[in-house]
């Protein structure tokens, strides 16, 4: 087999959807970004807890940490991440069309880490639209405390959060073969991991944020402190987990016919 | 010679499900092997066994000599495979779609793959999503025949060819045999199967009752008899005769027709005693012998609760 044939389909197959996600994801990046001026006088009437905890300030880094990269942005990303790793294994199976490629020469391993590399390349495809984004808009909306660099390593975060939800679809899909399991399971831990990110703090159990993929993708705040390689580590290695047991379990099972 | 395909006890549950029980099986390279069975018989199941697409629960299969789990990849390299419910998908063409096919076998010349569009009449400038049931099975067909595979597995070929295209088929299938190849399709329609294979497996719930060549099959089975006297005949004469069943003479007593399984000859040399002004045999199609193989076997694989209650 060619080296990356099924890495190259898999993307050229999605390459609508994925530019259009990346163009949407961007857009939406770049106008939340441009309103800084107008809400920096906002983020004063907060009240103080809720401020801590959604770790907003009047800077433009902080202003950037709670609504462009805090919720909206990133949430686009993992969609993105979710979706492709759902449909690399287990919509494949649903269709049928895993038993036609299942019936060449290459092994269930490598259809599995293509597919994932695909979603990879896919994930800093969106992260680098979303950096020229923002950049785009950093002077006209005054975000010049932040620097390139420092939007850039938010940015590879960002990347890496989409990876590390499309590596959990990716694994639960090819050790169960089924979507709608894929998408609950998904869901079920997007969910709990935001909540413990944001909300470790004010129920005094600060230990919970680390079990979340949030806390490694802005707890350690890049759009001040820059790449946070410990952080981007663990992403790393939990995506690279969460593929490997749906890989050992993939190896073992029947494809769904 | 070569055995292509060997199985051995080869046993495979889903559940409390019976997919497939203790079925053993060898085919021989360059035979046309036709594995037929009703739906849910366990021929799919048997197929997909082949590919290590799923893994049997007891017992061993090897292909070219080879396991399915351990050598997987060099296995699929020689074989082509046609899927029952042959699925394929995306926005790019016919050409480009069998391109892709193609480099994940390391490349197949693009003349080959034109020769064989152009065959079936297939035209590879449509787009996939496009494509009628006919021509979808036309892109398996090219798929599973490109790389000119030493083992051809296809799993009902021709559903959803019409005629002409499915006498092409055929050809192909007969010419893949003629060069030394093997092929193993499985169908549930004896006469897909009839026209070129060697020999036949039925398989029912799981196992198989039948394995011998189409001749052979052939020699055993029933045929309709029709005969007229010219005067009346007694029924005895006719009632004790090896093979002989439903035997029916009209009130006249002297139009007869009956139906004989196995050799006539105790039949044929009764009927010189009598003055014979007509006779009509009709040999019956390989389908009945088919089908007399299921008579009271239901079509999908029982299982264990539903043959206790």
């Amino acid at each position: 087999m060619s080296a990356a044939a099924i890495l190259t389909k898999t993307l050229s197959d999605s390459r609508r959807g994925l530019i259009g996600w990346a163009v949407g994801t961007a857009l939406v990046g770049m106008v939340y970004a441009s309103t800084y001026p107008s809400q920096r006088e906002n983020v004063d009437s907060i009240p103080e807890a809720l401020r801590q905890s959604l770790n907003v300030d009047g800077t433009a880094a902080g202003y950037l940490q709670a609504s462009v990269f805090g919720i909206i942005v990133p949430l686009l990303a993992m969609i993105y991440g979710v979706t492709m790793g759902a449909r690399a294994i287990a919509g494949d199976e649903e269709s049928g069309q895993l038993d036609l490629l299942l019936a060449h020469p290459i092994t269930r391993t490598q259809l599995v880490l293509q597919r994932f590399g695909a979603l990879v390349a896919g994930a800093f495809g969106i992260s680098a639209l979303v950096w020229l984004a923002v950049l785009a808009v950093r002077g006209s909306a005054e975000l010049t405390s932040v620097s390139p660099l420092q939007f850039l390593a938010q940015c590879f975060s960002l990347a890496l959060l989409a990876i590390t939800f499309g590596a959990l679809a990716v694994g639960v899909g090819a050790a169960v073969g089924r979507r709608a399991v894929v998408l609950v399971v998904v869901a079920v831990v997007g969910v709990l991991s935001y909540t413990a990110s944001t909300f470790a703090t004010q129920i005094g159990a600060d230990w919970i944020a680390h079990l979340s993929p949030f806390h490694y993708y802005i707890g350690g705040e890049p759009l001040r402190n820059g790449f946070q390689w410990g952080d981007a580590a663990v992403l790393v290695i939990a995506s690279a987990i969460f593929v490997a047991a749906g890989l050992a379990r993939f190896n073992r099972r029947d494809i769904n016919s | 010679m070569e055995n292509v395909i060997e199985l051995r006890e080869l046993t495979k549950t889903y559940g409390t499900r019976r997919g497939l029980t203790g079925l053993t099986l060898d085919v021989v390279q360059g035979e046309v092997f036709g594995f037929l069975g009703p739906n849910g018989a366990g021929k799919s199941t048997t197929i997909r066994l082949l590919l290590d697409l799923i893994r049997p629960t007891a017992g061993r299969a090897t292909v070219l000599g080879l396991d399915p789990r351990g050598d997987g990849v060099q296995l699929r390299r020689r074989v082509g495979y046609l899927a029952g419910d042959f699925v394929c998908d995306g926005r790019q063409n016919v050409r480009a779609y069998l391109r892709f096919l193609a480099e994940l076998r390391g490349g197949v010349p693009q003349a080959r793959i034109d020769a064989l569009a152009d065959r079936l009449g297939l035209d590879q400038s449509t787009k996939i999503k496009k494509l009628s049931k006919g021509n979808r099975q036309k892109v398996g067909l090219v798929q599973a025949f490109m790389h000119t595979p030493e083992l051809l597995v296809l799993d009902e070929p021709s559903s959803g060819l019409d005629p002409l295209v499915q006498q092409t088929f055929l050809d192909m299938v007969a010419e893949a045999a003629a060069g030394g190849r093997t092929v193993f399709m499985s169908s549930h329609i004896m006469s897909e199967v009839e026209a070129v294979a060697d020999r036949v497996g039925i398989i029912r719930d799981g196992s198989l009752v039948a394995l011998d060549t189409v001749a052979n099959l052939r020699t055993g089975a029933i045929c309709d008899v029709e005969v007229t006297f010219e005067a009346s005949v007694p029924v005895s004469a006719f009632e004790a005769l090896p093979g002989v069943g439903r035997l029916h003479l009209d009130e006249t007593g002297t139009r007869l027709t009956c139906q004989i399984s196995g050799p006539p000859d105790a039949f044929i040399k009764t009927l010189a005693h009598f003055s014979v002004t007509g006779l009509r045999a009709t040999e019956s199609a390989l389908d009945e012998v088919f089908h007399a193989y299921y008579d009271g076997a239901e079509a999908a694989p029982r299982t264990d609760s539903t043959t206790l209650a």
